[in-house]
């Protein structure tokens, strides 16, 4: 701003000349109106700029020399010597205000002098003395509570024509507003050949509530109020959008395709509102904290139901996903209109039901937060926590699911992590670590990193310490990422003293099995000295997954893409004659179980098989089928309750043809063949 | 955001206050010294709003508003024109040349943006 009002004394300066010029030339045509125009010019930019740019003075003054021009200018006063003599003083008491020297008591004394005179001349009615600012600069105390208004709005045929779209008026209406209903009224819309499309023929009533006054309402229309007939009431003194018998009332008037009787309303409003006053008073009663209404109504709804919906909406799109194939096959022209409608509303479907089960990984912040703080002050270390996209939203299971692997985190970056302060500064750190937590999307997962700055975990102490456990000998090769890696492993913990908040072995492992159960994936990234970054990739959501089709005799299953590492053709006497189930693939031994034994279907006569090696803990292991059919995204569904008690199948799909796929769940079913 | 703005003031000191605001916000602007000169913006390119001060050399903003209002191409686009609350005469002598609004000077950066947000979204 200062740069603009140094730009503004300067321009001052030219007007102020150029005013003095202008005077000039007054006196000797003092009915020239092109003169007039000009110093007029002059002195509503000095007005103008005035007030912008914080000289109150000049922009008052100004101000009520302009009234005595514009006079002038309107033939209702004639320029004289005595007005150019004040003129002329004024002039100069402007260059004073301009040098900033308002405060001396001469400049005062000579601007109440010219005040004065300038009063006198507008027929000695004393003006009142006051900058010429506007509400802007005027805060008006609030009342903070919510009323209900009504508001009628009809525009004029030809309101287009000023370039007004009175759309955007309702939508700043809409911002004013708490609680907001919009009843359009289309009666007036003539038909297709009568109707003109550069007229507007709707008229809206509006019910509102809100904190503003009638007049930041009737403000909103400000512009268009030749062009309308608006009415504002103001229905109750009370919101009562939010109250359902209201809301019934209005919303019937409106089906009748009658415009609400304001009166009639009122008196219903007042009844109504008597007796939520009554329950406001015995609230204001109850000492607490005034939860804010949300804008956004939202009702609970019991979990269940919401499985519930979700099996039915993907069951939909099973459905139409056949109707399309069959559709598709026929002749039929109406049916494949009618196939392509339910696609486009099995869609619509999905994406909403869906998106009713996100919800933002901010509702965990608190939580974090608190803990943050608590361990801060417990371990006498000092932390600033910042979070990045925490307006994603994910699966409301995964983000239960979640809660415990972060909080083990949280736990392990502010024990482990950050360093003390001293410490911290030794090493030409900030004295306060810093913790973060950023999420966003990339195609169909969420990425969450929790970063943290601190002494993060050195290779060579791991690989001592796991030496030392024997999980791995003496002279083992291992890549620096595969020593980090170790820390997910059960049993292992870098702490050197056990401490309450973290250490006890029992972190990472654990944080790994959870997050691994809800399909996600964990990274551990560290420099030592610079910090630890863990990254979680996470599904959008548990009720789609990506997987691979794979036969046996004639059934189809399902294994999870996220977990399959290769596929290979192997023949069939290499798999049945082995003797420790053992299978050569990539000049690697890996073991393997042959699935048609496991599930009990009999010897196949088949040449060739396929090997699907999955990921099984940090180990590959083979399974065996009789054929891979390809990726598919399979919408799982549960199993029932019969089927609750068996550990191969999460749940089961179903296949575009109608027939039936179930989806394996691999840790699980491997656990058990190795038992067996 | 990418809408275009014309801005049409004799005085330097508001055209850069309105400019440097307006930029700020995102949008794109489109200066003009006077009535006349802002003419030459009207060439088929697309602007979204134009903000006109009445009191100018050459041709004053009544004039302008209603130059564009005839303008092929032109004649749907909402007009502000700054003004001074003194002047309820101008202000609807401005409606009527076809004024979408005005923008009361002096102005405060918010109340400015305000008065945009009316007309356009």
């Amino acid at each position: 701003m200062e740069n603009f009002k140094e730009k503004f004394k300067e321009e001052a300066i030219e007007n102020i000349n150029d005013l003095e010029k202008a005077l000039l030339e007054l006196e000797s045509s003092p009915q020239d109106k092109e003169l007039i125009e000009r110093v007029f010019r002059a002195m509503h930019s000095l007005k103008g700029g005035g007030a912008m740019f914080g000289y109150a003075n000049i922009s008052e003054y100004t101000h009520n020399l302009e009234t005595v021009y514009d006079r002038v200018r309107n033939d209702q006063m004639k320029i004289d010597e005595n007005l150019l003599n004040i003129t002329f003083a004024s002039v100069d008491l402007l260059k004073k205000f301009l040098n900033e020297e308002d405060q001396d008591p001469e400049v005062i004394k000579e601007k109440n002098f010219l005040s004065g005179e300038i009063n006198a001349l507008i027929n000695g009615q004393p003006i009142p003395n006051q900058p010429v600012s506007l509400q802007p600069f005027a805060s008006e105390e609030k009342n903070k509570s919510l009323k209900t208004f009504y508001v009628l709005f009809i525009p004029e045929e030809n309101i287009f024509d000023n370039g007004t779209n009175p759309l955007f008026l309702l939508d700043e209406l809409g911002s004013l507003s708490n609680d907001f209903v919009v009843y359009p009224h289309v009666n007036k819309v003539p038909g297709l050949e009568k109707i003109n499309p550069e007229s507007c023929y709707i008229y809206w009533e509006i019910y509102l509530s809100t904190e503003a006054d009638m007049n930041a309402i009737t403000d909103v229309f400000i512009f268009v109020e030749d062009e309308c007939v608006l009415q504002v009431n103001k229905i109750s003194e009370v919101n009562l959008l939010q109250n359902k018998e209201f809301l019934n009332k209005i919303d019937k008037t409106y089906k009748d395709q009658v415009d609400a009787d304001v009166n009639e309303l009122t008196k219903f409003a007042y009844n109504l509102s008597q007796a939520s006053v009554e329950e406001k008073k015995k609230a204001e009663e109850k000492p607490g904290i005034n939860v804010k209404e949300r804008a956004i109504s939202s009702i609970r709804v019991a979990s269940d139901k919401l499985d519930n919906l979700m099996n039915l909406v993907s069951e939909l799109v099973t459905v139409q996903a056949r109707l399309d194939l069959y559709a598709a096959n026929s002749e039929d022209a109406e049916l494949l209109a009618i196939a392509e409608n339910i696609q486009k509303l099995s869609r619509q479907m999905r994406d909403i039901a869906f998106s009713i089960v996100l919800i933002p990984i901010e509702t965990m912040l608190t939580r974090f937060q608190r803990l943050i703080r608590d361990l801060s002050n417990e371990l006498n270390k000092e932390v600033i926590f910042v979070t990045e996209g925490v307006e994603t939203e994910l699966d409301k299971t995964i983000i239960e699911n979640l809660l415990d692997p972060f909080m083990h985190i949280f736990r392990n970056s502010l024990d482990h992590g950050i360093e003390s302060a001293e410490k911290r500064i030794a090493l030409g750190k900030p004295a306060k670590g810093k913790i973060m937590l950023k999420a966003f999307y990339s195609g169909a997962n969420v990425f969450i990193q929790i970063s943290d700055d601190g002494a993060g975990i050195d290779p060579e102490v791991i690989r001592e310490k796991a030496i030392r456990k024997g999980f791995i000998s003496q002279d083992a090769q291992l890549s620096k990422k595969e020593l980090i890696d170790m820390i997910f492993l059960p049993g292992f913990s870098t702490s050197d003293k056990v401490t309450d908040v973290s250490g006890r072995g029992v972190g990472m492992d654990v944080v790994k099995r959870k997050i691994s159960d809800i399909r996600g994936e964990v990274e551990v990234e560290s420099e030592v000295n610079v910090g630890t970054t863990i990254t979680i990739k996470l599904p959008l959501t548990l009720s789609i997954i990506d997987g691979l089709l794979v036969k046996i005799q004639d059934t189809f299953y399902v294994i999870p893409l996220s977990v399959v590492n290769k596929i290979y053709a192997a023949p069939h006497k290499d798999l049945v004659n082995t003797f420790n189930h053992l299978v050569v693939l990539d000049g690697r031994q890996i073991p393997f179980y042959y699935l048609r034994e496991e599930l009990g279907v009999e010897e196949n006569q088949t040449q060739m098989e396929e090997v699907v090696a999955v990921k099984y803990e940090d180990r590959e292991i083979g399974l065996v089928v009789d054929s891979v059919e390809g990726e598919y995204q399979a919408v799982l569904k549960p199993l029932g309750k019969h089927y609750k008690k068996q550990d191969f199948f999460s749940g089961a799909t179903i296949l575009g043809n109608g027939t039936l796929a179930l989806v394996m769940d691999t840790n699980k079913a491997i656990k058990r063949f190795s038992i067996q | 955001m990418g809408k275009t703005i014309l801005i049409v003031d004799d005085s330097e000191s508001i055209r850069e206050v309105v400019s440097f605001t307006l930029e700020n916000e995102g949008y794109n602007v489109l200066v003009g010294v006077d009535g006349k000169d802002a003419l030459k913006f009207l060439d088929g390119q697309s602007i979204d709003l134009v903000i006109t001060d009445l009191h100018m050399p050459v041709m004053d903003g009544i004039e302008l508003i209603k130059t564009v209002r005839k303008t092929e191409g032109y004649q749907r686009i909402p007009i502000l024109f700054l003004t001074t609350e003194s002047q309820v005469a101008k202000k609807m002598e401005a409606k009527e040349a076809g004024a979408t609004g005005w923008i009361i000077k002096p102005f405060v950066p918010s109340k400015l943006l305000d008065a945009i947000s009316k007309v356009l979204r």
